[in-house]
């Protein structure tokens, strides 16, 4: 069982309040992710959780208990850190098997249970070894081995995968999937890498200034984002924002271009388009010139301007045979998958 | 700068240095195994060694004299390692005790010997432990205590601060993080701060002589009291130097690559 | 950056607390209760021969210090020595470390001899220079009269430039071990920059290496420094403040006030007033320190 709730929790440094009033619930075997740029506040809320860090204000619980003021050692949580942490003097055993060592374990049996997570975790063969002989890989698993022999309430992960290669990441990405679901431990993961967020969570948390932007499934904050902020955050490439009037059923870019869209407030708007959204058709009196066909194998990113205004969208490679660089295409997208924000409060309408 | 003549006047200037250095060395060991007759003449390179200086001074109790060096040496550098290496990692970590702390810890090592010998002297009277070791072990204190534990604030500055967490994270106290996890990352600077400490109070002439200066003599000063003139005291002299020079020569090859470090208070890495 | 924040919670604070106790403790009975007590006893006419208690005399011992000839002119002494022994340690020491930086052939072997010097009982140091310069017993009045040269080592107007020498001997190394580690964590890259663009081996230096170094060269020659007014061991070993008073230094002047005439109270007020000059000293050092540990 590992719940964690915070209640009211902030955290400020003199004048500058780094995270403001948070009220989040974590349930039991869920993998939440928190994420957004550097500076929102993400890791000083997970150092709160894991007790490294005092709250200003508010309360921490885990399991129900109030551990606001209790010490990392007495919160049944584990954690890994970006650069491991591990302990350079011990070899992968006695790293793995560490933690036990708090406890009344014998040695022996410390050992035992040792060399059997090495083992699943594919590390058996290195048990002797020292960290720094190891791989990233490598080294990223036997911290994950040191977290999970003491069976914690709750897992936290600060930024893991950030020491590693781009292809290194996605494999040990989804091992850390797999590992998770089967031991059905609370996860609470924090990343700067939204795409990271999307694949790993089972609910996202996006926070920027200390604040919680949304919170929801990935499904949710991808096709529902609240705010632009949430909308150009989550989703690679960027979602692309018009700014412009709505009139009836019109909507007016700045540019001059117009679009049908039948729902949304009239007067000023801003209406963000996600790159597979936006259909390019080639038109040599389209509105728009294309800028940059960028390949990425099966699909390519087409980068378009518009009168001044630039536009991304994703094709098919199938359809790139129509479309070359500098040719004029006519824009078009389905009123209905465009997202419109107030152009002021940039909150959705 | 890899050219050949550059290289050469680099060997010749470094073989002068190199002679410079091991001369008067070379000169007090040959001088410890020569009689008084030899001694008057110096320019004798080649002669039958002498054991007579040798047998001199260990009957006259060079070896306790060096004991007892070793005794306070140990009890001093003892102490400073346990205080200090505690002090000195929560100085690193948390800037502990702020810059007054710091900056008392520079000004006790640099502090000259003259301004605390005469209260230690006195209160060695007051307490009758005067010319024994108690009094010299607090003298050596004030100085080889803030050695090391500036020299180690040095080295626990390399260690990164997420290991400790990992540690309280893993379920052990701040104490406990402390010496099963972050101290073994700095057990190599410790050595050699402990060889330097060791070193220090070794070689202390000044408190040695104003508070043990006949009955617990140590070495240093059981050394200047060779100071005379005649011959047969120059050759026991030499002798008596060489068994205070030999032993921290020797450590002192282990702990080079460290001492920069060290010394600097992490100002420096090597 | 690694440093943490404002220690807020109490539990922290208490470990810097019990972590920093021992010390704390330990330096209280070394260092703080005999510098308060030097103090008191400068303020005393305290005199070990003397048969009554000590009676205060407020500061009638700094007036007597301050107005002492002697005790000024062992300060010029020291200060000329420190000039003239740092002076020729920083310029050697940097000449054997750039030697050293280079030398491939049996570097580790020749660096430690080099800096063995440095770990030798001072005392152990003066008395061998003293044997060795030593007219009739000394090797090297021995090597100089053979190519007919005469000099009179310890005699008036040359003593002071001799025990310079033997601080020179001594210390040179500690100059080397900390200009080569210096140099040492020189960057390369401008330096091959430079070489690549075909500056001379000296332009080099001049520009890149030296204005990189004085940070490094700086710490040195105050350590150095602080250390060298300290000088006690060679005059001890060698001229006993002679000929005259011409090696008379500040430390050996007060350990004569002290102990061979016993004026404890007079001795204190001149340790104090040693310690007054050093301070700006230790204060300057300090802040390079720190400067350079915050980067």
């Amino acid at each position: 069982m590992g719940t964690v709730r915070l209640e009211g929790v902030e955290k400020s440094y003199g004048d500058t309040q780094i995270v403001e009033h948070l009220d989040l619930d974590f349930p039991d075997g869920t993998f939440t992710v928190l994420v957004g740029p550097s500076g929102c506040g993400k890791s000083t809320t997970l150092r709160m959780i894991a007790g490294l860090e005092p709250v200003s204000a508010g309360t921490v619980r885990i399991n129900d208990v109030d551990v606001t003021w209790k010490e990392p050692k007495d919160r049944n949580i584990a954690m890994v850190f970006q650069n491991y942490a591990l302990y350079p003097h011990l070899t992968v055993l006695e790293n793995i098997a560490f933690p036990l060592r708090a406890t009344k374990t014998s040695r022996d049996d410390a050992r035992k249970r040792a060399q059997e997570i090495a083992e699943s975790l594919g590390l058996g063969h290195l048990t002797k070894r020292k960290p720094k002989e190891l791989s990233g890989g490598q080294q990223q698993r036997v911290a994950i081995g040191r977290a999970i022999i003491r069976e914690p309430s709750v897992f936290l992960f600060d930024e893991p995968l950030s020491n590693l290669d781009a292809k290194l990441r996605v494999e040990t990405r989804s091992e850390l999937l797999t590992i998770q679901k089967r031991l059905g431990i609370t996860s609470i993961y924090v990343t700067h890498d939204q795409e990271e967020a999307m694949t790993l969570s089972d609910r996202m948390v996006v926070m920027k200034d200390g604040k919680v932007a949304q919170l929801g499934t990935p499904a949710e904050v991808y096709s529902h984002p609240n705010s632009v902020f949430v909308a150009t955050f989550v989703g690679s490439p960027k979602m692309t924002m018009l700014k412009g009037n709505l009139k009836g059923n019109t909507f007016i870019h700045e540019s001059g271009t117009s679009w049908p869209i039948d729902h949304g407030p009239d007067g000023g708007i801003l209406v963000g388009l996600r790159p597979e959204d936006i259909k390019l058709t080639p038109e040599p009196q389209g509105s728009g010139t294309i800028a940059q066909i960028e390949l990425l194998g099966p699909r390519a990113v087409v980068t378009v301007d518009l009168s001044g205004t630039t536009l991304v969208s994703v094709v098919e490679a199938a359809q790139l045979s129509d479309l070359q660089p500098d040719g004029r295409v006519a824009v078009s997208f389905s009123p209905e998958r465009a997202h419109l924000f107030d152009p002021t409060t940039e909150m959705r309408v | 700068m890899t050219s050949r003549p550059a290289g050469v006047v680099r060997g010749i200037f470094l073989a002068t240095a190199l002679v410079i250095v091991l001369f008067p060395l070379v000169w007090v060991t040959l001088a410890s195994f020569k009689t008084p007759q030899q001694l008057n003449d110096p320019s004798l390179l080649f002669f039958l060694p002498s054991l007579d200086n040798w047998r001199f001074i260990l009957d006259g109790g060079i070896l306790e004299a060096a004991g007892r060096s070793a005794f306070v040496a140990g009890v001093t550098v003892g102490v400073s390692a346990i205080a200090g290496s505690a002090a000195a990692y929560v100085i690193s970590a948390y800037k502990a005790g702020g810059t007054l702390t710091r900056f008392g810890i520079l000004a006790a090592q640099v502090l000259p010997p003259a301004v605390l010998v005469f209260p230690f002297l006195t209160i060695a009277y007051m307490t009758r432990t005067n010319d024994s070791l108690i009094p010299l072990i607090f003298a050596h204190l004030s100085f080889v205590l803030p050695v090391v534990t500036w020299f180690l604030i040095g080295f626990f500055d390399s260690v990164p601060r997420s290991l400790e967490e990992q540690a309280r994270v893993d379920g052990f106290s701040r104490f406990k993080a402390f010496l099963l996890v972050v101290l073994p990352q700095v057990y190599p600077g410790l050595g050699a701060a402990i060889i330097f400490g060791f070193t220090l109070s070794w070689n202390d002439m000044f408190y040695g002589l104003i508070l043990t200066p006949t009955k617990s003599a140590i070495l240093p000063v059981a050394i200047a009291g060779f100071n005379t003139f005649r011959g047969v005291e120059l050759g026991s002299m030499s002798a008596a130097i060489l068994v205070a020079v030999i032993p921290v020569v020797i450590a002192s090859f282990f702990i080079q690559k460290r001492l920069v470090q060290g010394i600097s208070g992490g100002a420096v890495k090597y | 950056m690694r440093r943490s924040p404002a220690a807020t919670s109490a539990s922290l604070s208490w470990f810097q607390l019990r972590m920093l106790a021992p010390l704390i403790a330990v330096a209280s009975v070394a260092v703080g209760l005999p510098l308060v007590y030097a103090f008191y006893l400068s303020l005393t006419d305290f005199s070990l021969t003397q048969r009554g208690a000590a009676e205060l005399v407020g500061f009638a011992n700094y007036g007597a210090s301050l107005t002492n000839e002697d005790l000024w002119g062992a300060i010029g002494t020291t200060f000329t020595y420190v000039i003239i022994a740092i002076t020729l340690e920083t310029i050697l020491g940097l000449l054997i470390a750039l030697s050293l930086q280079k030398q491939e052939w049996a570097r580790d072997l020749t660096r430690a001899m080099l800096l063995a010097p440095m770990f030798i009982t001072p005392i152990a140091v003066g008395l061998t220079f003293r044997f060795l310069l030593n007219d009739q017993l000394g090797a090297i009045p021995f090597l100089l009269d053979s190519v007919g040269l005469n000099y009179d080592f310890l005699g008036s107007g040359k003593a002071l430039l001799t025990l310079a020498i033997i601080d020179v001997w001594q210390w040179t190394p500690f100059m080397v071990l900390l200009l080569l580690a210096g140099l040492e964590s020189i960057p390369k890259q401008p330096l091959e920059a430079a070489r690549v663009d075909g500056a001379s081996a000296f332009y080099i230096f001049r520009r890149i290496t030296f204005p990189l170094l004085i940070p490094v060269l700086s710490v040195a020659v105050l350590l150095r420094s602080l250390d060298a007014l300290k000088v006690f061991e060679y005059v001890y070993a060698t001229t006993r403040g002679g000929p005259g008073t011409e090696t008379e230094t500040i430390q050996y002047f007060t350990y004569q006030t002290g102990i061979q005439f016993f004026r404890l109270g007079e001795a204190s007020s001149m340790a104090f007033i040693l310690l007054l000059i050093v301070l700006p000293i230790i204060v300057f050092l300090f802040r390079r320190l720190d400067q350079r540990a915050s980067k």
